[in-house]
């Protein structure tokens, strides 16, 4: 089934940008197919260490109605996305949280991701103020 | 490596003469005399981690007071993939291989922090430099190597670049040589010698080179996290090194008051063993020296916390916000460091005649949390004073605003909406001042596909943090 393409829709919460849903394969990532869409979406290392093409799982395809409506947990992540790489950028609190790494993501159903420049800078708070 | 270090011998005697063959000058007052004043600057310019879709480039900004296109970015050079996070970069040659008849200093190595790719831009024609060659990032991770970083060019016409992490992003870093063919030499250190690596520098004559550290990459990359420091996944330590063997030698824990030494820097002097490094997070500045008086068999280099920034209270923070101080520079005639306190919003100059005890000339407080100054011809500042130039002859000082770009995501968040700015302070060596000069901005907020970070800052002919004397 490694040709299986699943439906990934990408929201810009924080930006006035339109929905837009790509088809995957599960032997491409959200980045690579994102790219042959010509959608751009930030990244960095492609490796799984920086964290810059950070996403956040708005829900599955797949989920029972209600589950939509919740906090995706890290559960949620490992049943939408296999990974190439160990997600290395990400600490449990935030696969917990239902981030995800486009760059070395590859996903299991349909799903809908929170992208663009807002959702890496979630990752981290000014430990200070 | 080089065959013509001195090795531990000093050997005072090359013909320093007003002749020389190779690139840059004889002795660090000749780059005083010699150099003509900025016109240009090379600014690494950046938007990676936005919403823009383009690639980061090098900026090629007008310093010539009597130019039309004063304080204009007048060229770009733009990398041809996304994602780069350009930082830090340096030549192919400097004033180290002045004695090297037919190198000259032509060619700017350009990494990408994040992507690991490294970029070789032909600046023959200094306002119009041409990117020439590109490593790929498989390349550098057939090493066991990414985050390329410090550019330094070793004294023969080699390039050696210090590496933050392995392959995956976790430790240990290393360095990476590459030869005056642009391609990947090897690594440079047997295996093993450290764990986190950051910036370097070497003395060549008296056969030292000290590394600092940052962090694994997988660490710092995504931003700074408190609990990060707790686990001891900061650093605090500097390496001091055999430059000829390419092995540690001693290794100096600063301990908590040495957290995250970041930009470390020898005095320009050939003959000098005293230096300097910001521990970023702490706040403070280290003096490092060789102690002449060790015991053979003894540690040989001692380091002492000799300025501390205190940190400040805000009404509108939680807890003190510390300086943050994230880059420091020694001016060419060794006589003043020069740095910036990043969270604070300050710029200042040091008297380091005696290296051991600075004594506290001027500072200026723009931009950031605390600034006096908060606009400049009305443009608003966010992040405060960062990476830091000074001219040749030490009257101009020049720094941009942008630390690195999820760390400003996180501290000053408007930085990557507005762009970062370019300021300049006017300075008295003689008097020990330091003056604003409010004519002078480069915004790169103006850029045509948007809003753009800057980072690190060199002159076409030479700079106080690239250039070396053998």
């Amino acid at each position: 089934m490694a040709n299986q393409q699943h439906d990934v829709t990408l929201e810009w919460p924080d930006a006035d940008r339109e929905t837009r849903t790509i088809a995957v394969g599960e032997d491409e990532t959200v980045l690579e197919a994102a790219e042959r869409a010509d959608i751009a979406l930030p990244f960095g290392c492609r490796t799984g260490a920086c964290g810059t093409c950070a996403g956040r799982l708005l829900g599955r395809a797949e989920s029972a109605p209600t589950a939509s409506a919740t906090e995706p947990s890290g559960g949620d992540i490992e049943n939408a996305f296999s990974a190439r790489r160990r997600p290395r950028a990400l600490k449990e609190r935030h696969r917990e949280d239902g981030y995800v790494l486009l760059c070395i993501a590859t996903p299991r159903t349909d799903c809908r991701v929170a992208v663009g420049s807002s959702i890496h800078a979630e990752l981290v708070d000014n430990p200070w103020k | 490596m080089s065959d013509t270090s001195t090795g531990g011998d000093v050997e005072p005697d090359h013909d320093h003469e007003d002749h020389h063959e190779g690139p840059g000058y004889a002795t660090p007052q000749a780059a005083i005399e010699e150099g003509e004043r900025e016109k240009l600057a090379y600014v690494m310019s950046l938007y990676v981690g936005t919403d823009v879709d383009a690639s980061d480039f090098v900026a090629v900004v007008d310093l010539d007071p009597d130019s039309e296109t004063y304080c204009e970015i007048v060229d770009r050079i733009e990398m041809p993939n996304r994602g780069d996070e350009l930082h830090h970069f340096g030549w192919n040659a400097c004033s180290s291989s002045c004695h090297m008849d037919g190198l000259e200093r032509r060619h700017l190595i350009v990494p990408g922090q994040r992507s690991s790719r490294i970029h070789v831009i032909d600046a023959a024609d200094r306002r119009n430099p041409e990117l020439e060659t590109v490593i790929e990032p498989e390349e550098v991770f057939e090493y066991d190597l990414s985050a390329p970083h410090t550019v330094h060019c070793i004294p023969d016409g080699e390039i050696l670049i210090s590496m933050l992490g392995d392959a995956d992003g976790e430790l240990p870093g290393g360095f990476l040589e590459l030869n005056d063919d642009f391609e990947i030499e090897g690594r440079w250190e047997p295996p093993g010698e450290i764990e986190m690596n950051y910036d370097y520098w070497y003395q060549p004559r008296q056969n030292v080179m000290v590394s600092s550290e940052w962090a694994a990459p997988k660490t710092y990359y995504p931003g700074f996290d408190l609990d990060d420091v707790e686990e001891g996944n900061y650093g605090q330590k500097l390496h001091f090194w055999d430059w000829e063997a390419g092995t540690v030698e001693q290794t100096i824990d600063l301990g908590e008051e040495g957290l995250i030494p970041l930009e470390v820097r020898f005095l320009h002097t050939p003959e000098s063993t005293h230096g300097f490094v910001g521990a970023a997070l702490s706040s403070n500045i280290f003096h490092f020296w060789r102690d002449e008086n060790a015991d053979d068999g003894d540690e040989k280099y001692r380091a002492e916390k000799a300025i501390d920034f205190e940190s400040r209270d805000h009404e509108d923070w939680d807890m003190p916000v510390p300086g943050l101080t994230t880059d420091i520079l020694i001016s060419m005639d060794d006589r003043y460091l020069f740095g910036s306190n990043w969270l604070h919003g300050e710029v200042w100059m040091y008297d380091i005649s005696d290296p051991a005890n600075p004594r506290r000339a001027d500072s200026l407080s723009v931009g950031g949390t605390f600034g006096e100054v908060q606009e400049v011809q009305g443009r608003d500042l966010s992040a405060g004073p960062q990476m830091l130039q000074l001219s040749l002859d030490g009257e101009r000082l020049y720094w941009t605003t942008s630390l690195f770009s999820s760390w400003d995501e996180q501290f000053y968040p408007e930085e990557g909406e507005q762009g970062s700015v370019m300021l300049k302070a006017d300075i008295d060596p003689r008097k020990g001042t330091m003056e604003l000069d409010e004519d002078f901005l480069v915004d790169w907020g103006e850029c045509p596909a948007g809003p753009a970070r800057a980072h690190e800052i060199r002159w076409p002919d030479g700079d106080c943090t690239s250039d070396v004397w053998q």
